[in-house]
């Protein structure tokens, strides 16, 4: 039985189970005060004066904040381009404009009420794809001054442009087959987790202890000594469980002004966001995109040319999210031998809820075109789909869009296994049809760190700065300092979720805990057999190199006779502590001059590949699509918890059938969101689930995390959409053009006349 | 104005004084401090609140804590009766029927509530007993898996 296979029961599970685990929103201090926001009133207007008197009078408020309490700060990930609390601007209808902390919640919500805000309205920005036209307003009049990442190719309301060139696409074009078209509009999503964020601040002299439900502790303690004007050191984030994220808890988002609100208060003070908060106050949502797609390709499958032109709506402000625009653009090539590519890429500013990374981002959307497109490539040149992408997927050697060389990679294997998982080719009743997609996703090389110590008894402590969000990816550490010590899992306890205890981490985001810490993990635990070897050849007065470790001794190889236990070792009072980092693999280099805007991500590292097929049957009278049956074959590289790993899938692929079918974030025309309750947003019901198969397609990938692993979190959603929509293409003889595909939707294009 | 009454949580009697439109969830977190039962949403749509009252689920949100006064009430916390789990809970566990673990209380008050009122249901009609109960990350297939382990014996 491999170390995936064993039994492993998470150590995080009892106290889940039992409901004795604490989770931000579960946590009281003495004293504790409570927290609401005054939101903007319009989604885009000029501040022209705040008056917060009647606020501050009110009996039981102890606290009342806007920019002109907290320092002068500019924050944002590679553009600074936002204030904790709006001082000239308000940009969107959940900009922060005062924070209020009182005795109860219901006070806090009177004072927040009773602040007068005069503005100077001006026209809402929704219309991302169109903000980059020439004479369009700006979201950002000031957006030159701002500090920014030199690699951003930014203009007006582009916050980032990025192009992947390859070969001469237009002359290329030319030349082909068939040329094929296509047009596709994705609207924007949530990552909407089960647990609304809560924040929990508590200062002691001049230092704060912040209780976040975020999946980025590290992040969020630098964005409050950012913006609070403080060091590091005086910050610290502690995250107790953590209900969900699926992204929309990546970054700094709330902890700074709960902090302040604390401070100013001279006592503890907490937030927590109702539904509808946690719907419309979080800068995280999943981007709304435009993606205009051409193809030519000769009759034998080969694609010779692809352009594209892609819009992204990044909403108000930049957040974590970036890199979107090249991310994008690498998913509009997929992963495929496409000999010459011309792909731009535009993250734009509106004056909607800001976006930012959400399982994936930019992939499911982008994906869901793409794949669609592929069908409707073979289509034209009178190819079955599956042959198409079994002729022109990538392999060992190929050359990537912007000339990455691929080491051993295992998506055609994906789309063999997706095939025969769902029976592809069999016969179907008329109303149902079997679509398939193919997608990829990269892993993220990223400094990481732990610390493992023995305790006198013989155990273990793990003690990482890594996050565990509810995948079970820090929960599955003990698995492998367990196999490098000789010791069983359920040795160890962990340390996590603090930043003054473990290392510097990246967080929960990237699907990058396993391949990094993972590592570090590993590091350290080798630093502890190393020292627990040394002593062990004292004590057995053996060398150290005929030494093994097994079943929580030091023996002499061959010769369990002679042995001491480590619990023997450790009781001794020496400590053993080890620390580990490892080397962080790199994307390989590529030349890619020709490609603009380029932020790291023209090559992917351990690329995660992934084929999805669906199974679906059409109410044609309605046009309710159900998904009957569901195949998702991954490439992960080796998988280290299986049973972690199948639940990443199947939360994974819900999530995706969900952005397909139902989950969208509708806005008013002036950019305010419709429908922030979980009902009128329709996540995917327990009712709603299909019978998921899964295969793991595990290839010794070059470059990769522990033991040959590769992410596994975030890739389950990205061409979930498209398979779902290339079967629905087939029951209703044209593709769905707008995500998701919704009844109205699907019906729509069975009653539109031409293509 | 505020009410006596008396709120009998995992066979435990609290007298709580309560406003008339409290509710259950917020009386049971607040002031008889079991914070097991989660608030997702208040609005009755998401499951994670939910509580046996005489053995029948409900979503504690959207439930006056008056309503509960003299009625057994069951929470996640009083599912055990002693320190091991009950079969279900190890079912959620084995089965990989619990991630981020948010709708896990809620899931198996819905859960216990099936299986106590059939006791060999059809994944189907587990399926259709869980509805009213979201979980973001595990896609159900384990929590579905775990409650037919439990059914079948
Ligand atoms: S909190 Fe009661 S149903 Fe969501
Ligand atoms: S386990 Fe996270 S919502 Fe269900």
């Amino acid at each position: 039985m491999t170390i995936a296979e064993k039994p492993f029961i998470r150590p995080d599970g009892k106290e889940k189970v039992t409901g004795v685990g604490r989770y931000t929103a579960d946590m009281n201090l003495t004293g504790q005060l409570y927290a609401k926001f005054r939101y903007s009133d319009h989604p885009h207007a000029r501040i022209v004066r705040i008056d917060t008197s009647r606020a501050k009078a009110v009996p039981g408020v102890l606290a009342v904040l806007t920019h002109e309490d907290v320092p002068d700060v500019l924050y944002g990930g590679m553009v600074q381009d936002r204030r904790l609390f709006a001082k000239e601007k308000v940009r969107w209808e959940g900009d922060v404009i005062a924070g209020i902390a009182a005795r109860t919640a219901a006070i806090a919500e009177e004072a927040a009420a009773l602040i007068e805000v005069e503005y100077e309205v001006l026209d809402p920005l929704p219309d991302f794809a169109a903000n980059m036209d020439a004479g369009a307003s700006l979201v950002h009049e000031d957006w030159e001054t701002y500090g920014a990442d030199d690699s951003l190719d930014r203009s007006g309301n582009t916050l980032g442009h990025s192009s992947i060139v390859k070969g001469d696409a237009d002359s290329a074009m030319a030349g082909a087959d068939v040329v094929v078209k296509s047009r596709f509009v994705a609207d924007a999503s949530q990552g909407a987790p089960i647990e609304p964020r809560a924040i929990l601040a508590q200062w002691h002299g001049d230092r704060v202890t912040v209780w976040s439900s975020t999946q980025v502790p590290f992040a969020a303690r630098s964005g409050v000594a950012h913006t609070l004007d403080m060091p590091e050191s005086h910050v610290r984030v502690v995250v107790p469980l953590l209900g969900g994220g699926f992204g929309s808890k990546c970054d700094f988002h709330f902890e700074a002004h709960v902090a302040a609100l604390a401070k100013a208060a001279k006592r503890p003070v907490k937030l927590v966001f109702s539904r509808h908060e946690e719907f419309v106050a979080p800068d995280h949502r999943r981007e709304g995109m435009v993606i205009e797609l051409e193809t030519g390709a000769n009759r034998d499958g080969t694609l010779v040319s692809r352009r594209g032109t892609l819009r992204l709506d990044k909403g108000a402000y930049c957040g974590e999210g970036g890199f979107f625009a090249q991310m994008a653009a690498m998913h509009a090539c997929g992963p495929y031998k496409i000999q010459n590519i011309s792909v731009d890429s535009y993250l734009n500013y509106s004056t909607n809820q800001p976006s930012s990374s959400i399982r994936a981002p930019t992939a499911p959307q982008t994906c869901w075109a793409v794949e669609q497109h592929m069908d409707q490539v073979a289509e034209a040149i009178g190819m079955d789909p599956a042959e198409l992408r079994r002729r022109t997927l990538i392999a060992e050697g190929d050359e990537g869009p912007a000339g990455q060389i691929f080491d051993p990679i295992g998506i055609k294997e994906t789309l063999e296994a997706a095939l025969d998982m769902i029976g592809y080719g069999k016969e179907l009743p008329d109303d149902e049809a079997i679509g398939v997609a193919c997608g990829w996703w990269p892993s993220f090389g990223v400094p990481s760190g732990a610390y493992v110590k023995l305790n006198g008894d013989g155990t273990g402590t793990i003690i990482t700065g890594a996050m565990e969000s509810g995948t079970g990816a820090v929960m599955g550490l003990p698995l492998l300092a367990a196999e490098v010590l000789g010791m069983s899992p359920e040795d160890f306890s962990i340390t996590y979720q603090d930043t003054d205890a473990g290392p510097w981490d990246m967080g929960s985001s990237g699907s990058q805990t396993t391949f990094n810490n993972g590592r570090a993990v590993i590091e350290a635990a080798k630093e502890v057999r190393e020292k627990l070897l040394d002593m062990a050849a004292d004590e057995l007065e053996a060398h150290r190199d005929d030494l093994e470790l097994v079943g929580g001794a030091v023996q002499v190889k061959g010769s369990p006779g002679t042995s001491v236990t480590i619990a023997d070792l450790a009781g001794s009072g020496e400590p053993i502590l080890g620390k580990g980092s490892g080397d962080v693999p790199e994307a390989p280099e590529v030349e890619a001059s020709a490609c603009v805007g380029r932020l790291g991500m023209e090559s992917f590292l351990a690329p995660q590949l992934i084929t999805h097929a669906a199974r679906v049957k059409l109410d044609r009278s309605t046009g309710v699509v159900r998904v009957l049956e569901f195949a998702a074959a991954h490439d992960s590289g080796v998988i280290i918890n299986r049973i972690g790993a199948d639940g990443q899938v199947y939360g994974g692929v819900m999530m995706g059938i969900g952005q397909a079918l139902s989950e969208m974030t509708m806005f008013d025309q002036d950019g305010r969101q419709r429908n922030p309750g979980l009902l009128d947003y329709k996540l995917q019901t327990v009712s709603d689930a299909p019978k998921i198969d899964i295969r793991w397609i595990e290839v010794d990938t070059p470059n990769a995390g522990p033991k040959g692993s590769k992410g596994v979190g975030e890739p389950p959603s990205v061409p979930t959409s498209g398979a779902i929509g290339n079967a629905i293409a087939k029951l209703v003889g044209r593709h769905v053009d707008r995500l998701p595909m919704t009844p109205e939707r699907v019906w729509e294009t069975m009653h539109t006349e031409g293509e | 104005m505020k009410y006596e009454i008396i709120l009998t949580v995992n066979g435990v009697a609290y007298p709580v004084e309560v406003d008339a439109h409290a509710s259950l969830l917020h009386t049971v977190r607040d002031q008889v401090g079991l914070t097991g039962s989660k608030e997702g949403c208040d609005d009755s749509e998401c499951g994670a609140c939910m509580m046996l009252i005489d053995g029948r689920p409900v979503n504690s949100c959207s439930y006056l804590a008056c309503q509960a006064d003299g009625a057994e009430i069951i929470t996640v916390e009083g599912l055990a009766p002693g320190d091991d789990l009950t079969p279900l809970q190890s079912a959620f566990l084995a089965e990989g029927g619990v991630q981020c673990g948010f709708c896990t209380p809620g899931m198996l008050i819905s859960a216990t509530a099936l299986l106590a009122a059939n006791p060999e249901p059809t994944p189907d009609e587990i399926r259709v007993g869980l509805s009213g109960n979201l979980c973001r990350c595990t896609g159900y297939d384990g929590i579905v898996r775990a409650v037919s382990k439990v059914a079948r014996g």
